[in-house]
């Protein structure tokens, strides 16, 4: 169950349109390394995780996920609420235009529509413990790639914070990670798959 | 029992990564946290290209309703973060008690603003003015107008 506040998690206001930017920026929307990308999959992973508390967590930075899904789909907004156009015809932003207006529509900056592929739940946690650890890396990068060619600070600013949560995320599957390989025999992870070889994790009762 | 002892210890093996469990470190004031994008200083590992950008949260010119917004949402950040701390160290007595103190004031912030304002969820058009305020959501700016900062 989820419930919605009227805010945003971090505060985006930008005055300058600039559909330019916006292209870029709708990657972390609905691109390969994207906000809507990151919920999807951790929501999805979530149901089968053998440790309760690795379920949860998921849970937890999925929903976050989606908030960092509402900043950027804010930031492309307000990047092109006013867009004419004259704007609309030069400045990189023409085929998208034609085909959404100035709506918001999930697609990589190069126009690759959003798809599952672009995430995995394989149903065996390790595996998707450390696709998540690459997942937030994969979007730093991303969110560094804009950091060097933005120049506008309001734009800037959440793109900042947005980095900072990718490192955040990082260290707690990190730390998933730790504790589901506590719940296995460390001569062999691979012993077996905890998340469907059921009858051989002994531990699935404890949390 | 320290936290490491009781959660998280495996020792290092052949064909595994391994990641260290985060110790308690002193948080950020709130505003700052916000800014840096975590409560937790030892977890703010800046970018290069990144470092001078200004903190707009910490701006002490803002109207009434935007400082009270500003609390909200500093405060909220905070029990994030601490949310997803605490999902990997549910023992942490330090994190615990910072996190209720938190969440009691929050609730305090939120019937403050609906009060004062507009109310930010359905919950709060209760503890604000329900005689006056209308339902939901044609009371004050949406959040992705960037209305109230």
């Amino acid at each position: 169950m989820w419930c919605y506040e009227k805010r945003l998690q971090f505060p985006v206001k930008i005055n300058k349109t600039c559909p330019k930017t916006a292209q870029l920026i709708i990657s972390q929307y609905g691109g390969p390394d994207g906000e809507l990308s990151a919920s999807m999959r951790y929501l999805a992973q979530r149901y089968s995780m053998p440790v309760k508390k690795v379920g949860g967590l998921l849970t937890d930075i999925g929903t976050e996920e989606i908030n960092h899904m509402e900043i950027i789909c804010a930031m492309v907004y307000q990047l092109t609420k006013n867009l004419t156009p004259e704007q609309a015809k030069t400045a990189g932003f023409d085929a998208y235009y034609i085909d959404h207006t100035a709506g918001l529509w999930p697609q990589a900056a190069a126009g690759v529509p959003f798809t599952s592929l672009e995430f995995q739940s394989k149903g065996d946690a390790m595996t998707d413990l450390f696709e998540d650890l690459a997942a937030e890396q994969k979007a730093r990068t991303v969110y560094e790639n804009l950091l060097r060619v933005i120049d506008e600070p309001d734009v800037r600013e959440p793109l900042k914070f947005l980095r900072a949560r990718e490192i955040v995320h990082f260290q707690r599957f990190g730390e998933a990670l730790e504790m589901t390989k506590q719940k296995l025999d460390s001569k062999n992870f691979y012993y077996f798959n905890p998340e469907f070889d059921k009858e051989m994790f002994k531990n699935k009762d404890a949390n | 029992m320290s936290i490491l002892d009781e959660c998280c210890k495996t020792s290092e093996t052949l064909a595994m990564a391994s990641v260290p469990l985060q110790e308690w470190c002193e948080p950020y004031d709130l505003n700052t946290a916000l800014s840096k994008g975590t409560i937790f200083p030892c977890l703010n590992m800046e970018f290069f290209r990144a470092e001078d950008i200004p903190c707009s949260i910490c701006n002490e010119n803002q109207s009434p309703q935007a400082k009270k917004l500003n609390e909200i949402n500093t405060i909220s950040f905070a029990i994030n973060d601490l949310t997803l701390y605490l999902d990997t160290h549910p023992a942490c007595e330090k994190g615990l008690s910072l996190f209720k103190e938190l969440l009691k004031k929050r609730l305090d912030l939120l019937a403050e603003y609906a009060e004062e304002f507009v109310p930010l969820t359905h919950l709060s058009m209760i503890t604000g003015t329900p005689d006056t305020c209308e339902y939901g959501w044609p009371e004050g700016p949406l959040p992705w107008e960037g209305g109230h900062i």
